[in-house]
């Protein structure tokens, strides 16, 4: 018999051992058990940074709200000095003090009731 | 190869478990072969070749076609035995106990021919690439081109280790046989 003949008698039945497939199949279906687990715990911290990164979002977008409106306020007050402190002077003269007072009082109310209820809401 | 062709459609198609089970029969010898023939022991040879699979039935949903699935496979394997070599501390030995017996019970060898036990001593003499290409070669009757895609080297370059090995092998063995007449 030859080299070559040898040789593939030799090595022509190399193969792993019986049973080989199904000891595969049985990691991986351990594997596959526990991979669920692995998905739900994934998709909890996927969800979670999306709020993270959603909240931070609106928060930049609320501050720049309050900032744009603040600018506006201020340069309608800029623009508007002389006629706001001409009204002031005119409405101090001719409406009741305390009526006033208690208007300015009743608008401030408003707003914090609102702003509160913005805040726990 | 049509094996691939159809193993990569059912990839494509996210069916990956019925791909894995049509791969692992496809594949088993060479990936098997190919880690023994790094390796030289049967244990860690098929220990390596559970890992590889174990490995391919994560990394399946992931293949992209880029390259061969064979190539793919065999790259794996290579790195695998790779790894499983540098954790292994005792030296490495084809001939370990079991295909050592497994040779002598077979080798009923004819009365001037030297023992399979004595050509698995040869085999295992030869230097690591003229070994793994002759291991690979017989193994399954592959083509030189199979063997150089799983050993990840040139074609030409397969041909002479194979040439080498046989040249050596016919050598020792007709000085073994002189001896044994």
């Amino acid at each position: 018999m030859n080299v070559d003949d040898r040789l593939r008698r030799l090595l022509g039945g190399l193969d792993a051992g019986p049973g080989f497939e199904a000891r595969v199949m049985e990691r991986v279906a351990g594997l596959a058990a526990a991979a669920p687990r692995e998905d739900l715990r994934a998709q909890f911290e996927r969800r979670r940074a999306l709020l993270r990164r959603r909240l931070l979002r609106e928060a930049w977008m609320s501050s720049i709200t309050i900032l744009g409106l603040g600018a506006c306020g201020g340069a309608l007050l800029w623009r508007y000095a002389s006629e706001i402190q001409q009204f002031a002077t005119n409405s101090g003269q001719s409406v009741d003090p305390n009526l006033l007072i208690g208007g300015t009082a009743a608008v401030v109310g408003a707003a914090l009731w609102f702003l509160i209820r913005r805040a726990r809401g | 190869m049509p094996a691939d062709d159809a193993i990569i459609a059912l990839i494509q198609a996210g069916r990956v478990g019925e791909a894995f089970e049509r791969l692992m029969p496809a594949y088993r010898r060479r990936v098997f072969g190919l880690a023994y023939s790094l390796l030289r022991d049967r244990g860690a040879a098929e220990d390596v070749a559970q890992e590889v699979f174990v490995k391919l039935w994560q990394v399946l949903p992931r293949y992209d076609g880029r390259a061969q699935l064979s190539t793919w496979i065999y790259a794996i394997t290579r790195n695998t035995s790779i790894s499983a070599m540098r954790k292994r501390r005792r030296p490495l030995s084809l001939s370990d106990p079991l295909v050592f017996e497994e040779a002598e019970s077979r080798g009923a060898s004819p009365s001037a021919e030297p023992s399979d036990g004595a050509l698995w001593r040869e085999v295992d003499a030869l230097p690591d690439k003229q070994r793994q290409a002759v291991t690979l070669y017989y193994q399954e009757e592959r083509t030189v081109e199979e063997v150089a895609a799983m050993m990840g080297l040139p074609v030409n370059t397969v041909k002479t280790h194979l040439h080498r090995a046989r040249a050596s092998l016919a050598a020792a063995l007709a000085a073994a046989g002189r001896e044994v007449a």
